[in-house]
């Protein structure tokens, strides 16, 4: 039975390396007014982004440590390291990628990808957007793809008209520290009526310990305009425990389409706490397709407002958590105007004394008439060393509204597997076949590469629980 | 705060009550010293005085809201009871088995008001099989080491949880029923509170006792002991611990329908042996602001719990309703619905959550939460949620629905020749029969269907719910 392990090679080493880079600047450990000071100062910020990140840093202070959710008890905010730069200026093109960087990129296959069908590469090394390549037709429709420092520089007057508008730096502890120390992410313009023909795509890596990463990401999309952004993350593992407190905001103009696809793969030692929000205006589409493999735990709600007539938000979201993993996940609809629809899907799966926690809300606001929300939520259990919870929350205010919300708990059947062996599989390729199966909601809304991807990761995750 | 008797008689007065938060209790009146008034002045042995001073302390020192899951939603601010009293010494009414009449097909009567019982029966063949109904203060004196036992250290209380501490600290209406080990009592025991003077706090616990293979019906009556409008609000605080024995099986059936001006606060606890059964059917349609809670805790293997909960709101009034389950034992069942109906600016909270203990192999657990919105202000909260920790069970699930009439079930009706006012009567209380019909008193259930009626007529009356 245990001979199928051939079949999977665990191939997690790849991804665990840590190369030595020689830092040209960083903040010390810990957190102060001047660290703020000094991260503005060395992206030679505009004030008005200073004074944003102080005020921020303000009420950071001020606010309590979140008390609900997974522990968070552990995290030493005064270890971090919150800025890093691996190197001086944005890089257009691959050959001028240092090498160090560039020997960490190959391993990820990133020019590979880039070849295949990647419209553009933004990948994210510690703190800096370091390489970024945008396809010449993509330039020429006018998509604007670009590390977020520099769209700062470059794009001031859209910047700073939607940045902090849909996750405002009050909104919680961690868009706060975000707020006041962010740097990288990706900033994405598409101009209206255009359609971006590929899925946009960024790597995001942690290297260093203790390194924080902050990235900010910013999607703007214009009236009719069309967009998928895929973010996918590997991380080097180590002992001491890694902060990454990421911002997203996605502004869907009216009749807009945007999908945004995350694969979440960080090393098991990482707290992803990640506030993802999107605003819907009328007649447009906001889809968070999101998957939680790695971190040690992840606290990530992604949601949408739904602001204008007619709006539809879909939200899938799948976590899986192995040993001394919590997977604190979920999704929000807030519906804040008439006839906009929604659905969340969940599916978790449980093993080796992991936790999953679904957690969401749906809100239906006074004056969002004729809503259709539906909540389903399954949870898998592989063993009963493991733990799964759900928690949502609806919130109905209206008297036309048409909710469904279902969730239900529990393990793979014996028949089940049965039935499969007695098809020549051994117990492990069943079971294997049963969560993949069980995951297919999610799957199947991925570009192929990525399916295969998160299948293969699937099963190194599965690797361990049987024989 | 001494002056508790004395305030008893005078005037009742509205004072301005100084604005408060959301979750601020809205009396002040249990206080240490009021607990040890109670103890003194009614006689009680020392241990009884030692738990009703540990209970004013764990009062003072608990949060009104202990779930940190649920702490947006509590929501005490249409409460307003400055001004209210308890009854210090309250009368002891007629002894068990003396002379009375019982109302038609019941075998037992209690019937209490804030100051004392005005009414206590016991069928004599009952009497003659062991069976008790009696007060608290009988109990004391009749049995103080056997009550000593049941009732220390509040164990059928929850302990987290400050308003069940209020009861436990400060209760001065108690009613024992005990049911000893085989004996069947085939007719309901009806208990009667009838309460709402203006200013005045009763604060009553309930303890039902069964014994192996012992089983018994009861049915709550809580009406309103005044008429028209009053002057100020009324405070009733009360529980119902139930212990079932191995085999014992208790239905129980309540029907709230206090006046408009009655705050109350409910708590429920039940500790249900092997194989033992306990049915809950609870009907919530008067008062101003209801919070209740309900613990059935499965802790025998093959024990079950059936809860049935229906509320029918209108005008301003709020129910905030939490329900646990805990699976403890192998085997056990747990099957929950609660359904509301909303009209004018009612409101809703139904909380409800399920947990499936490691020990609990085989569980069957369901918890649905239903609601009906009816009119535009309206609100409707649902936060039905799962912790699981053994995933082999029969079934661990949770399902959570809201929705207008629906129209087809409407065309239908008016298809058959009834007028659309009539036809929403119909579908509106047909979606609350599911509780009508577990009542298990004929006489009461007739009365529920009457007051249902009643509530949906006036409810039509308002303004705010014109078509």
């Amino acid at each position: 039975m245990t001979s199928t392990r051939d079949l999977v090679s665990d191939r997690r080493d790849e991804y665990a390396f840590h190369d030595d880079i020689v830092y040209l600047a960083e903040t010390k450990r810990g957190l102060t007014r001047d660290t703020v000071e000094e991260i503005s100062r060395f992206k030679n910020e505009p004030d008005w982004m200073l004074q944003y990140r102080l005020r921020a840093y303000e009420h950071f202070l001020k606010r309590p440590m979140p008390t609900w959710g997974g522990r968070l008890s552990d995290i030493d905010l005064g270890k971090i390291v919150y800025y890093r730069k691996p190197s001086e200026r944005e890089e257009k093109s691959w050959d001028d990628v240092p090498d160090k960087i560039k020997a960490t990129f190959e391993r990820l296959g990133i020019p590979e990808a880039e070849r295949k069908f990647l419209a553009g590469v933004g990948a994210q090394y510690d703190s800096e957007v370091v390489y970024h390549s945008v396809r010449e037709e993509l330039t020429k429709i006018g998509v604007v793809f670009m590390g977020t420092d520099q769209a700062l520089i470059e794009y001031p007057e859209i910047f700073r008209k939607y940045f902090g508008t849909v996750v405002p730096a009050e909104d919680n502890k961690f868009a706060a520290l975000n707020a006041a120390v962010w740097s990288g992410g990706s900033f994405v313009y598409v101009p209206k009526g255009v359609e971006v023909p590929l899925p946009l795509q960024a790597y995001f890596r942690i290297n260093g310990e203790n390194t924080g990463q902050f990235e900010r990401t910013l999607i703007v999309v214009e009236e009719g305009a069309r967009l998928h952004y895929i973010e996918g993350c590997t991380a080097p593992i180590y002992a001491t425990d890694s902060l990454h407190a990421a911002v997203v905001e996605v502004i869907a103009l009216p009749g807009s389409k945007v999908r945004y696809t995350t694969i979440q793969n960080w090393s098991n030692d990482v707290y992803n706490l990640v506030t993802k929000r999107a605003h819907a205006y009328e007649n447009s589409t906001v889809e968070w397709i999101d998957a939680n493999t790695g971190s040690r735990l992840t606290m990530k709600y992604p949601a949408i407002y739904l602001r204008g007539e007619n709006a539809t938000a879909d939200i899938i979201s799948v976590a899986v958590a192995g040993r001394g993993q919590h997977q604190d996940t979920g999704a929000k609809a807030v519906h804040l105007a008439p006839n906009t629809r929604s659905r969340i899907v969940s599916k978790s799966v449980s093993k080796d004394g992991g936790r999953t926690s679904y957690r969401g809300q749906l809100k239906v606001s006074p004056g969002a008439t004729n809503v259709v929300a539906s909540v389903r939520c399954d949870a898998l259990m592989l063993d009963d060393e493991s733990r799964s919870d759900t928690y949502p929350y609806i919130d109905i205010q209206e008297d036309d509204t048409t909710m469904t919300h279902e969730a239900t708990v529990g393990k793979i059947s014996a028949e089940q597997v049965f039935y499969i062996m007695s098809r020549g599989l051994s117990e492990n390729e069943a079971t294997n076949l049963i969560v993949q199966g069980f995951l297919e909601v999610f799957t199947k809304e991925l570009p192929m590469e990525y399916a295969i991807e998160f299948n293969r990761l699937v099963k190194l995750e599965m690797e361990g629980s049987l024989g | 705060m001494s002056t508790a008797a004395d305030a008893a008689g005078t005037t009742p007065s509205i004072p301005r009550p100084a604005r408060r938060g959301p979750a601020d209790v809205p009396f002040g009146f249990p206080t240490p010293a009021l607990a040890g008034e109670l103890a003194a002045r009614r006689g009680e042995p020392d241990w009884l005085r030692d738990e009703r001073l540990a209970a004013a302390a764990a009062y003072d020192a608990l949060p009104s809201e202990s779930n940190l899951l649920y702490t947006p939603y509590i929501d005490l601010r249409g409460a307003s009871l400055d001004g209210v009293q308890p009854y210090i010494v309250t009368a002891s009414g007629p002894v068990a088995g003396a002379e009375g009449t019982l109302p038609d097909g019941t075998a037992g009567l209690i019937e209490l008001r804030e100051d004392g019982v005005a009414a206590l029966v016991l069928e004599p063949s009952l009497v003659a099989a062991g069976v008790v109904l009696e007060t608290f203060a009988s109990a004391l004196s009749r049995d103080d080491a056997g009550f000593r036992a049941a009732l220390q250290s509040g164990a059928t209380l929850q302990l987290d949880d400050k308003f069940a501490q209020l009861a436990r600290g400060f209760w001065n209406q108690g009613v024992h029923l005990h049911v000893p080990a085989g004996v069947k009592v085939d007719r309901p025991i009806l208990v009667r509170w009838a309460v709402g003077q203006p200013n005045r706090a009763v604060i009553g616990r309930m303890l039902f006792r069964l014994d192996e293979g012992a089983s018994a019906s009861v049915v709550e009556e809580l009406v309103p002991s005044v008429t028209g409008v009053q002057p100020a609000q009324a405070l009733m605080a009360g529980t119902t611990e139930v212990i079932l024995g191995t085999d014992a099986t208790l239905a129980f059936a309540s029907i709230q329908d206090l006046a408009p001006t009655q705050i109350v606060f409910q708590h429920r606890q039940a500790l249900i042996g092997e194989a033992a059964m306990l049915r809950w059917a609870l009907a919530q349609m008067g008062s101003r602001l209801v919070r209740s809670r309900v613990d059935n805790r499965l802790e025998g293997d093959r024990s079950e719990v059936e809860q049935v909960e229906i509320l029918f709101g209108t005008e301003d009034q709020l129910f905030d309703l939490t329900s646990y389950t805990r699976h403890v034992g192998r085997d056990t069942t747990g099957n929950l619905l609660s359904k509301g109906a909303l009209l004018d600016s009612a409101r809703s909270y139904m909380k409800g959550m399920i947990v499936i203990e490691k020990s609990a192999v085989g569980s069957d657990s369901f918890l649905g939460e239903y609601g009906m919105n009816l009119s535009k202000k309206t609100r409707a909260v649902a936060v039905p949620s799962l912790e699981i920790d053994q995933p082999d069970c029969r079934r661990a699930a949770h399902s959570s629905a809201v929705g207008p009439i629906d129209e087809a079930q409407l065309f239908y009706l008016e298809s058959r020749g009834i007028p659309p006012d009539e036809a929403r009567k119909f579908i509106v209380l047909g979606y609350l029969e599911p509780v009508v019909a577990r009542v298990p008193l004929v006489e009461a259930q007739d009365m529920l269907r009457e007051l249902l009626e009643e509530k949906w007529a006036a409810g039509l009356v308002a303004p705010s719910t014109a078509a």
